[in-house]
Parts: C-alpha cells; structure tokens; sequence
C-alpha cells in the first residue's frame, strides 16, 4: 500500500529540494536558501571547529535505517567520511529488537535464525506472539502465508493486547495480555510441559545445555516460587485454564511456529521475553525443522538481512565504555557509544551524567530521532543545548526542524543499489534508478564525496556509485554466489533464489550436531548461558527470567497512571515516513485505542479530543473507544509526526513524548513500557 | 446481444482490511484526495474478548439493472452491450451542482464520486477498461497482496468461486443485481 501510494511521496509539495541555513530559533523550521557551495563549507568548518576545541568524540552520528537501500547508500557513507576525519561517537541498539539481538546471540550464537515465511504451510499450529503483519507487512506474502496455512487447516493463536487485523484475519484464538508479562505466560507454559513431562527429553538433552538450571528455577526450586499458570495469571491477565491449554498444545502438536514478534520485546526486560520463548522452542524440539521456528529475530539462511556496506574504516576513539552486546562475542567498535534511548540525556549530561563524551555537534542522516527515540520532550532541551546540528533530509522533519544546516535528501528512485528481503526471502532487487534527483536534492554519498575534500580528506572515494555497487557485490558472500550474471540481475531488476524447499535455519546443526556444532560457546543451544553467568547481574541471568518491568503492572506509579501505553505500528506509515502524505493520513486518523470500559470510567466517548499524559509529557489526540484492545491497555501508534503546539502539548500523535528514555539492562528498547492517564479535554 | 458481464468477486475472509486496493485505484486513475473509487470498510462485533471483525471492499458494482442510469436526467449513464460495464459520459453529464447528484443519492453503494471542482462531474469505477485492453485485470486486484479480489466475466467466476451474492455488510438487492460475489468470512470456530 505504502509502494503504491510512493509517486505521491516523491513528487510531494512539501519535499526539501534546496539546501538552507536555519534563520530562527531551533525548532522553529525559519529557514533560508543557501548554495550546496555555502552549505558544505559550513559544515565543514563546523565539524573542524568543534573536533580542534573538543575532540572527535563531541560529534555525535545518529545514521538510522528510514533512507537506506541496502549495500551502498547506508548510514555507512556517512561513517565512512567521519573515521576518515577522526572518528566520532556512535549510538548502539535496534529500536526494532535489540532485546531479540541479545537473545540470540546468548541462546544460539547467532542471528540467522529465521524460516522462509513459505514454511508456514509446513506447521500445524501457529502462534503469533505479539504479530501483526497484516500491518507490518514483515517480509512481502507473509499474510499471504499465514491466509494459506489457515486454509491447509493449521490452528492459528494470537496472543496480543490488541485484537489486531491479524487477529482477525487470521486466529482461531485471541488470548489477551497485559504488556510486559508476556516472560510470565512462556514461563508458566514450561512449567505446565515440565510438570506433565511433555518436553521433548532427547532434543534437550542432545543440543541443549542448562535444562535443569532452568527447570528449578520454572519449579520454584531457588525461590520458593513455583511459576504455575496461576501464579502466571495474576501477572498476566490470561486465565489459567488458558495459559495450560495453550503449553499442552504448543507441546503436542508437531511441527509448530512460534512466531515470537518483536513487540513484547521492546518492554523493560524485553530481551527475557526473548530469551523464554527461544527456551520454549528448544524444550518443545520445534528448532531445525520445517514446520517448526526458533523463535528468533528471523534472518533467513538464504536470503539474508544486512551487508555488507562499504567499509567504514577505524574509529580511532577507543572504547572506554563497554556494552553487553560486545559481551556476547561481537567485534569491538572502537568507539564511544550511547544507547538510542540516551542520546538526549547523553547530549544533556555528557561526561558528568558517565557518558563517553561531552556532545557539541550532532549529525543525523536517514532518520528522525527527536521523533522517533524515547522522550521527545527531552529531546528537544537537548536539540537546544548543542552548538552545530546538521540534518539530512527528505521533508520538514521534527528532527530537521532542529537543524542549523538542512540538506535536500533525493529517494531510491534517483539511485541505484542492489536491496534484499526484510528480513528473509528468496529474492535480492536490483534498484535501477528511475528518475533524476529533485530539484537540488543530491544522495548522502554524493554530499560526503563533497565534504571530503573540505576536510583535508584525500582517499574518500576513487570510484563512482556503480563501481562501489560492484565493488561491494563482490565483497559478499551471498549474493555474488546466488547472482551468476551482476548484468542479467541489473537488467531483469530481481534475482529469485529457487529452493526446492523453504530454507530454515539450523538444518545442519540438528542433523550433523559433531561436525556443526552451535556458535555458542559450548556449542550447544543454551538455556543456561556461562557468558550472561559471568557478568554477575542480577537482572540479566544466565537462564531467562520473569523480573517486574517499571511502568507496567505492579509498579506503584500505576496509583498515577493507571493505564499502559503500548506504541504499535500502523499501515499507513513505515515508522514516521509517510505521515504527512494526505493520500495516506485520510485512510485511518491517528488516535488512541481505549477499552470501552477505561473509557466509561473517564466519561469519554467515542471520537472525543483526549489529553493521553505522563510526567514526561502530554497529547491532545481524538480517541477510539474500541473492544479490540484489552481494557488497562491504551494504544497510540507510533510515528505520527510530533507537532507541539504554544504550551508544548503535542497535537500531532508522536507516541514518544510519553514513552520513557531508560533502556533494559540487555538493551531492549522499551517503547512499549509506559505509563499513563487519560482524561476528556 | 448481450455477450458477458464483467464482476466482481472479494474474499471476505482473506481481506486484511490493508487499503492496498484503494490505494492502488486512486495512483492509477490520478484521483483525487477526496474521491475514491473503491472503499474499503471496517465492521466490529461483539464485547471484549469475543470479537467478530469483518472488511468489505467495494468499487461500482456495474449491476444488471443500473439504477444510476436510470435516474440520470441525461441520460449519461450507460451500460456497455459488450461487457455489461456501466460508464459514463462526461460530456453529457450535467454536474453534481446542477442536476443535484442524483445518481449517487440513488446508489446503495455510494460508488458515484464527484470531486470537489465547481459542478464536478460524476466518476467512479470503470473496471479499469484501459487494462482490460490489454489483457490486465483491473489495478485493485492486481494490486491486492492477499489476492482476495478477482474480476472477469461473471460465468466464470461463478464457476471458480460459486455464486454467494451476500455478504456481511453488504446491501444485496434483486432488483438492481450487483456484479458482484463472495466469499463471506464466519467467525473461526475453536479447532
């Protein structure tokens, strides 16, 4: 829907086509016309400036994902340009699912954990776990997939707080559940398989390790504290009877996917969630095989996600600061860095709040941070604070809005780069370029070509776009072995890996388990985990764990702010991209989703103007009293573009002036980890 | 003499209420913001937790006995001997502002659409006949990722997809007969 509503968004009015030099206050979008000329050279003076007088690791690079293509126009040009001058300090974690990166690195070793979405026709039962795709769309036919494993007689279950339009298209069973406990409802299914001895006993004792670890913690054996489906119901809302039901299924019936979403994972502790369901698939033997899901973050074998981009080079700012990702066997950046929940606190509070730098320049590329990262309100005290702020964009951001220099941005129609599937898929796409850039729009690689020189860099680039698209084919390992003819690929536009079979990750571990050992470091899918062991927190254990999330249920704040919000995706946009695109804005408004009776109990009704506020801020958003979202559960879709009015009440929707800026201890994002209140304006 | 009738046929049941098709309609046809030619439609049933939840896609349904036509004061509205599509003349039509649009007053489906130009003349869906041309099904369902739309002659998706002429939410009259079947969507039971 989005790709057929995209001329609209290329030919939009409101489209940056100049570059331009802030004349306003920060924030307050003034800007004037100024030559590429006169741009460049102010943001190289700036970023010279600011490297003398503070040191390279005052720049801070936020490069995100809403611009890229695949392999060459990445936030990696960027990174590229700035090593070359002198290194700078980065952002860590995936909005999307940092808790799913950890979880998989901790339990398998790896992230090439996914199936064919082709491969739900194998299983014959379903769970969706927090899915939404017929939203999402996550990977293209994939409600396609699921319609047609409904209709080959697989039992479909959703388990969400929301009865999404997969729930409704697809699930046989709706089990609700409140935000954040999901850890709860997976631990107390393994009770229910461990208790009535349903676990298949050679899968775990012949790949995994750490089993009884886990089962004396399931049993209550360290705490005291048997997780049974009833303990588990009073955190969860899920009834008993329900949450017994569903382990006996899952436990039963062979193969089954259980498709663990990323969304229960972006709560506080979110990367446990993970961690449990993963167990589940192993203590179930649903890994390896068709049918079946490891119930990772969902890269494909064949087909992969990412890379490579071209090289970046060395950041020459050490690590002085350490994250539990590098933890967990990944290469060292060599560089400061800040978790995206952070940035603004980062900017703030600098080397006194314990972050690796104090911030003066920030530089932003493929993306709309103030927007997008938690707190938006305090994002822009941050956006204030800085000395120099320069922004690439396509449209009048929040983000841009900030900039002293605003650089024209052109779309993937004006360049050419090879794509591939998100997140597996057997295709790759050849993007040819189809039109010439907007006005004097230009693409990231070609602004930093520009700026090198005017940073006394000589090396950036010896090649032009399509030899660096070459150069890095080549540089893969995929797709220069899947794609014979680069030429042939170019000219039909699309490359389909034929398979006789989906391809599923794991198939020669599970078969050959000696010669292809797990790359984990007992080689084994671990349970219990030595490396998490090690690190002697107390809130990342070795073997997954419910912990009470803040701001969810429990937590004494719920006395002020009863109702949890929850930040989903909705069709109409791809995060924050497309929101101000009228032919797509007038098919759904933005609103919040209210149970009936919440909404009862506040005098609201249907359609009314609501304010949605917590201590971090406040909306002013029409509501939609719906059935379709369990009642203690308010959702506000995520993206819609921040727009503060005199007081600084947001009237434009953006989820993340209420979402808090704290992220979980193994990195999950928590925008879905929030309190709040609503009241009738 | 009448050689065939074009319709259409919607899957109730594996419509995901995207507005992939809607979206698609209005980029093809150049429409504007506020017309749409095809609709796409949201029922919710039931108390929390036991829901029902339905879509309805729906363009011009190009009936047998167009009631538009009928009531058009001059006589703009034809349907076409061929292919029994149901168009119309913008040079003969009057204009919402002079003959008060009356054939989208008349309409079960509201598919007559005016734009919002000064005595805007009707438009609606035209089975995308610049397509059928060449061989192509209309752009809604080549468009739709869960392929639950079809058009083509009648006869034939009868033949395909059998001859339900109702479905939740939608106004079914003998009298005008819609080219139009489906497959309705029914709660999924527990299996």
């Amino acid at each position: 829907m989005r790709g057929r509503a995209y001329r609209q968004r290329v030919y939009a009015p409101d489209r940056l086509k100049y570059p331009m030099r802030r004349v306003g206050a920060r924030g307050q979008a003034k800007f004037e016309q100024i030559s590429w000329n006169d741009a460049l050279d102010i943001v190289a003076t700036q970023l010279k400036k600011v490297k003398d007088r503070y040191g390279s690791a005052s720049i801070l690079y936020i490069g995100y994902s809403g611009n890229n293509t695949c392999i060459l126009h990445t936030p990696a040009v960027v990174m590229r340009l700035l090593n070359m001058f002198g290194g700078f300090t980065r952002i860590w974690g995936v909005a999307s699912c940092e808790g799913g990166v950890f979880a998989c690195r901790a339990t398998y070793g790896t992230l090439t954990t996914g199936h064919w979405r082709n491969d739900l026709s194998n299983s014959k039962l379903i769970i969706m776990w927090g899915w939404n795709p017929a939203e999402t769309v996550w990977v293209p036919n994939t409600s396609l997939y699921l319609a047609q494993a409904k209709e080959a007689g697989a039992k479909i279950v959703c388990v969400d707080p929301r009865y999404t339009n997969s729930t409704a298209t697809f699930a046989h069973q709706w089990i609700p559940i409140r935000p954040g406990t999901d850890t709860a409802m997976l631990v107390a299914m393994a009770h229910v398989i461990i208790e009535e001895n349903l676990q298949d006993q050679n899968f775990l004792d012949r790949y995994t390790l750490g089993f009884d670890k886990f089962k004396d913690y399931v049993l209550g054996v360290d705490d005291g504290v048997p997780k049974t489906p009833d303990w588990a119901e009073t955190i969860t809302g899920v009834l008993a009877d329900t949450i017994e039901k569903l382990a006996r299924e899952y436990a039963t019936t062979k193969p089954a996917a259980l498709i663990a979403s990323y969304a229960p994972g972006r709560t506080a502790y979110g990367e446990q969630y993970h961690r449990a369901v993963q167990v589940l698939t192993a203590i179930t033997g649903n890994i390896g095989l068709h049918g079946g899901n490891p119930a990772g973050i969902g890269r494909a074998p064949v087909g992969k996600q990412l890379g490579p981009v071209m090289p970046i080079g060395i950041n020459p700012n050490e690590a002085k600061y350490t994250y539990i990702r590098e933890r967990l066997k990944r290469p060292i950046p060599r560089s400061g860095t800040v978790h995206i929940s952070k940035v603004w606190d980062a900017i703030l509070n600098g080397k006194d709040g314990g972050y690796p730098s104090d911030i003066e320049l920030l530089y932003v590329t493929h993306g709309n941070p103030l927007n997008q990262f938690p707190n938006t309100n305090k994002g822009v005290k941050a956006l204030e604070r800085l000395e120099f702020v320069v922004v690439h964009e396509q449209f009048m951001t929040a983000t841009a809005k900030y900039a002293d220099i605003l650089l024209p941005i052109n779309t993937h129609l004006a360049r050419t780069d090879i794509g591939r599937p998100w997140t597996s898929g057997p295709y790759y796409i050849f993007n040819n370029k189809a039109i010439d850039s907007l006005g004097e729009s230009k693409s990231d690689f070609e602004i930093c070509c520009e700026l090198a020189p005017r940073l006394g860099i000589e090396n950036y680039s010896n090649k032009t776009e399509e030899e660096w698209l070459k150069e890095i084919f080549n540089m893969s390992k995929d797709l220069s072995t899947d794609i014979q003819d680069y030429d042939e690929f170019r000219r039909k536009g699309v490359h389909k890996i034929k398979r006789s079979e989906p391809a599923i990750a794991f198939t020669r571990e599970i078969k050959d388990p000696k010669k292809y050992p797990f790359p984990t470091p007992s080689g084994k899918i671990e349970i219990y985990s030595e490396q998490l062991s090690n690190l002697h927190k107390p809130q990342i254990p070795p073997i997954p764990k419910y912990i009470p999330p803040w701001e969810g249920i429990g937590d004494p704040l719920t006395r002020k702010y009863p109702l949890q919000l929850i930040t989903p995706h909705i069709g109409r946009r791809a995060h924050s991209i497309y929101d101000n695109i009228p032919l797509l804005r007038n098919l759904k408004p933005q609103t919040v989703w209210i149970n009936s009776k919440d909404a009862s109990l506040r005098g609201i009704q249907n359609g009314d103007l609501v304010k949605v506020f917590n201590d971090r801020g406040e909306m002013v958003i029409p509501v939609n009293v719906t059935e379709r979202i369990m009642p203690g559960v308010v959702s506000i879709p995520q993206g819609a573009w921040y727009r503060p009015d005199e007081d600084g009440v947001d009237r434009g929707g953006c989820a993340n002036v209420l979402t808090k800026d704290r992220f979980s201890p193994g990195g999950a994002f928590c925008s879905n980890s929030s309190l709040v209140e609503v009241k009738r304006v | 003499m009448k050689r065939e009738q074009i319709g259409f046929y919607f899957n109730q049941s594996r419509c995901i209420g995207c507005y992939t098709c809607t979206i698609a309609c209005k980029d093809w046809h150049n429409l504007e913001l506020e017309v749409n030619w095809r609709i796409v439609t949201t029922k919710e049933q039931g108390k929390f937790p036991n829901l029902f939840v339905t879509h309805l896609s729906l363009s011009c349904n190009h009936c047998t006995n167009p009631i538009c036509a009928t009531v058009c004061p001059n006589n703009a509205i034809t349907k076409r001997e061929e292919d029994g599509i149901v168009v119309v003349d913008l040079n003969k039509c009057l204009g919402k502002d002079k003959c008060g649009a009356v054939c989208k007053n008349v309409c079960p489906y509201s598919s007559p659409q005016f734009g919002t130009e000064e005595n805007a003349r009707m438009q609606k869906c035209d089975l995308c006949l610049d397509r059928w041309v060449e061989n192509k099904k209309p752009i809604c369902v080549e468009a739709c990722p869960m392929r639950a739309l079809d058009a083509g002659p009648l006869d034939q998706l009868k033949t395909k997809y059998g001859n339900i002429k109702k479905v939740d939410g939608f106004f079914y009259s003998t009298k005008i007969d819609p080219s139009i079947i489906f497959n309705p969507k029914t709660p999924s039971k527990e299996i």
